[in-house]
């Protein structure tokens, strides 16, 4: 028979395992390399300093969009870090070698404004995009064309990777 | 930097290509999910951007 300080022992043990198991599930990290959860022995302050705050995860996210891949690099999701940073940065390339358009801030019609909020979401790489093609964009063939698109893509798919680094940073399954 | 030219299948492969893994990567958790599920975003992109392809040949000329 247990004494009741070894019975709380015991309860402690349960349920600090259970508390990383669903952080584990939360972060979406169970069964993976990426485990960013609290160790089952931490104190409660600990704890309590490792929760989730709106702040850091805004900040993560920031991370992620101004640079591709280093929210998900804050979180040590280094996989998905490096599959997201070499994803758009190839888009980039691709898409600034075809000679796409580049759009500029200003723009005088719709389409104009909504392609450079999406080559903005590119973050940093929308200046390396334009460092990258010196010689203007040329849409007046296919590949043109098919670079702008690869352009906006970039940065539509940074804004996404930003946004999971934010519900990840957030603890919620991502 | 020097121009680079694609075909319009070469341009539609690379586009499947890195948007598929990008999908796998962030949409699935399990490395074996991620793969199937890159490869079946893969597949996907081709099937559906050659059925446009052929859906708007009536209307090329």
């Amino acid at each position: 028979m247990l004494s009741w300080r070894a019975q709380a022992r015991d309860t402690t043990t349960v349920s600090d395992e259970s508390t990383t198991n669903s952080a584990d599930e939360l972060a979406g990290t169970s069964g993976s390399s990426e485990v960013h959860a609290a160790p089952a022995n931490s104190s409660p302050r600990q704890e309590e300093n490792d929760a989730p705050s709106p702040a850091r995860a805004v900040a993560v996210a920031l991370a992620g969009w101004m640079l591709p891949g280093l929210g998900q690099a804050l979180l040590k999701m280094w996989g998905r870090a490096m599959a997201i940073f070499l994803t758009v940065g190839c888009l980039v390339y691709l898409g600034a070698g075809m000679r796409g358009n580049v759009f500029a801030p200003g723009g005088e019609d719709a389409f104009s404004r909504l392609g450079y909020l999406a080559d903005l979401g590119t973050g940093s790489f929308y200046f390396v995009a334009r460092a990258l093609e010196v010689s203007g964009a040329d849409v007046s063939h296919a590949d043109g064309d098919y670079g702008t698109r690869f352009l906006a893509t970039a940065g539509v798919l940074n804004v996404l990777a930003a946004l999971h680094a934010y519900e990840a940073a957030r603890g919620r399954k991502a | 930097m020097t121009p680079l030219h694609f075909s319009h299948f070469q341009a539609l492969l690379l586009f499947a290509l890195l948007i598929s893994l990008a999908f796998g990567t962030l949409g699935r958790r399990k490395p074996v999910e991620r793969v199937k599920y890159a490869a079946w975003s893969f597949a996907m992109f081709l099937l559906v951007g050659i059925a446009l392809g052929w859906l708007m040949f009536p209307f090329s000329r």
